[in-house]
């Protein structure tokens, strides 16, 4: 058993691995053959991934209602929610209008999904401003920086900052042009190296905890 | 409690009345400030610019409802631009919640701009995988898509006459909320296909951004509404974005003030308590 849990999946990481990372170089028709077959079965997996995804959500709110947990009834609204959702979208056939007419399905999209978002987000912009009001304080000389540079944003991205400072935009683009590029630059790289050093482990089986921590 | 504490401890709900206000009042009442165009968005604009007319030009719209003020009014202009160039237009999601949405805006500026589905355009609509799609299209475009999102066939299709993979694209243009998005398309598009690539994000994505536009591997950014408004006055087709810049700047300039004035409290509390403790030594 070990030996399909552990040595098996261990195998085909090692051996998918390298041939993948070698693939990117070797531009021959039948390596790039295997790319389009191996794209085709990540596309596969990808829907096997929703199904899993939605089940497992079913699942965990199902035992939230079963026991009565804390806050059961937002899990409640969210079955019937969902429930309802895929009866009707199933009815639709998945579509939200056929020949311009609205279905059911694009009416629950349109009238409740869209709203509901864009609400969630608009929000967002009032519990911005209260924070930063709240917290937004030159408290040391770092934040001091961190807070000019923002107003100095916030002023160059609208036509009424530009208005009152003319250099505001110059200004603006300059600091996301020079000083956040570069900065965001070598977070990247940084990031970049540590994900080939973690690929290298894994597919070396340096790193195996993606394997699970079942008993052996 | 001095006058500065008491501000600082201000109702909430204050300031929410203000942000409400400087939100409603100008989309009420326009005041319609120019508005520069950067180098960035221009960097898209001429690029779709310089393409002749039948060129392929792929518009992936990765987002969903949340995105919808910044992001729909960036359709709808590069859309418009797309269109009016007499380009072909192949338009996707990889967000399967904003599929609908993505439908609609595309027939809708088709509609609008006379364009006939699967002639001039189509609607490729989502397919599972997220990443493994750009990859997939990379290789057999109708491998990924074998179908259009009214479930036509995509071969034989006419707008897709000669497109076999992603390298046979001409531009591409990301409208990217988060993952995946722009640099996705990046990463597992451009950097192997080798096609052009623009994109377009929310407003606070855009600074993670600059260093795929600093180095060149996308060639112009649209970011959030502003970016959105910058597109608008370049084709010269006022729309949403536009009218949404004057809201934006009070409530922009509403924040700038309101962190000004906590900052003023903040230091005469500050200065006060330090008065009061060399008072008291």
């Amino acid at each position: 058993m070990i030996f399909l849990r552990r040595q098996v999946p261990l195998l085909i990481t090692l051996i998918t691995g390298l041939v993948f990372a070698a693939q990117y170089y070797v531009p021959h028709p039948a390596s790039e053959q295997m790319l389009t077959s191996v794209t085709k079965w990540l596309q596969i997996i990808g829907g096997f991934a929703l199904v899993l995804g939605v089940s497992s959500l079913f699942h965990v709110h199902a035992i939230k209602i079963r026991r009565k947990e804390a806050g059961w009834g937002y899990s409640f609204v969210l079955y019937v929610s969902m429930l309802g959702t895929i009866a009707v979208g199933l009815w639709s056939n998945g579509k939200e209008a056929v020949d311009g007419a609205m279905t059911s399905f694009g009416w629950i999209y349109n009238f409740m999904m869209v709203p509901l978002q864009g609400t969630m987000f608009a929000i967002l912009a009032f519990f911005i401003a209260s924070a930063a009001y709240r917290s937004f304080r030159a408290r040391s000389r770092e934040a001091a920086v961190l807070l000019i540079a923002a107003v100095i944003v916030m002023m160059g991205r609208v036509p009424l900052g530009e208005y009152l400072i003319p250099l505001s935009g110059d200004l603006s683009q300059w600091i996301l042009n020079v000083l956040n590029a570069s900065v965001r630059r070598a977070i990247l790289i940084g990031v970049s190296l540590g994900t080939v050093a973690l690929s290298i482990k894994i597919i070396f089986g340096m790193e195996r905890s993606y394997l699970g921590g079942g008993k052996e | 409690m001095t006058f500065a504490e008491r501000m600082l401890k201000i109702d909430r709900r204050i300031i929410f009345l203000v942000i409400g206000l400087c939100t409603l009042l100008p989309l009420l009442y326009p005041v319609g400030l120019p508005i520069k165009i950067s180098p960035e968005v221009r960097g898209v604009y001429d690029y779709i610019e310089s393409l002749p007319e039948g060129s392929v030009f792929l518009l992936s719209l990765d987002f969903d409802p949340a995105s919808k003020p910044e992001l729909h009014p960036q359709s709808i202009s590069l859309l418009r631009h797309a269109f009016r160039k007499n380009l072909r237009v192949v338009a996707m999601t990889l967000w399967v919640s904003g599929t609908g949405m993505a439908d609609q805006v595309v027939t809708q500026v088709a509609r609008e701009m006379g364009k006939e589905n699967g002639k001039d355009y189509v609607f490729l609509g989502w397919s599972p995988g997220g990443t493994a799609v750009i990859m997939n299209m990379g290789q057999d475009l109708y491998g990924a898509f074998p179908a259009d999102y009214n479930g036509k066939p995509t071969k034989g299709l006419p707008v897709l006459q000669g497109i076999a993979n992603l390298r046979d694209v001409n531009y591409a243009v990301s409208l990217g909320a988060g993952n995946p998005g722009v640099e996705a398309w990046y990463v597992f598009g451009k950097d192997k296909y080798k096609f052009e690539l623009g994109g377009g994000c929310t407003g606070v994505m855009a600074p993670g951004l600059y260093p795929l536009l600093r180095s060149g591997q996308i060639n112009g950014l649209i970011g959030g509404l502003r970016g959105a408004a910058e597109y608008e006055t370049l084709i010269g087709q006022k729309g949403k974005a536009i009218a949404g810049m004057d809201a934006q700047s009070a409530t922009h300039l509403a924040i700038i003030v309101l962190v000004i004035l906590c900052n003023l409290f903040y230091f005469s509390l500050r200065r006060q308590s330090k008065q009061q403790g060399h008072s008291g030594l």
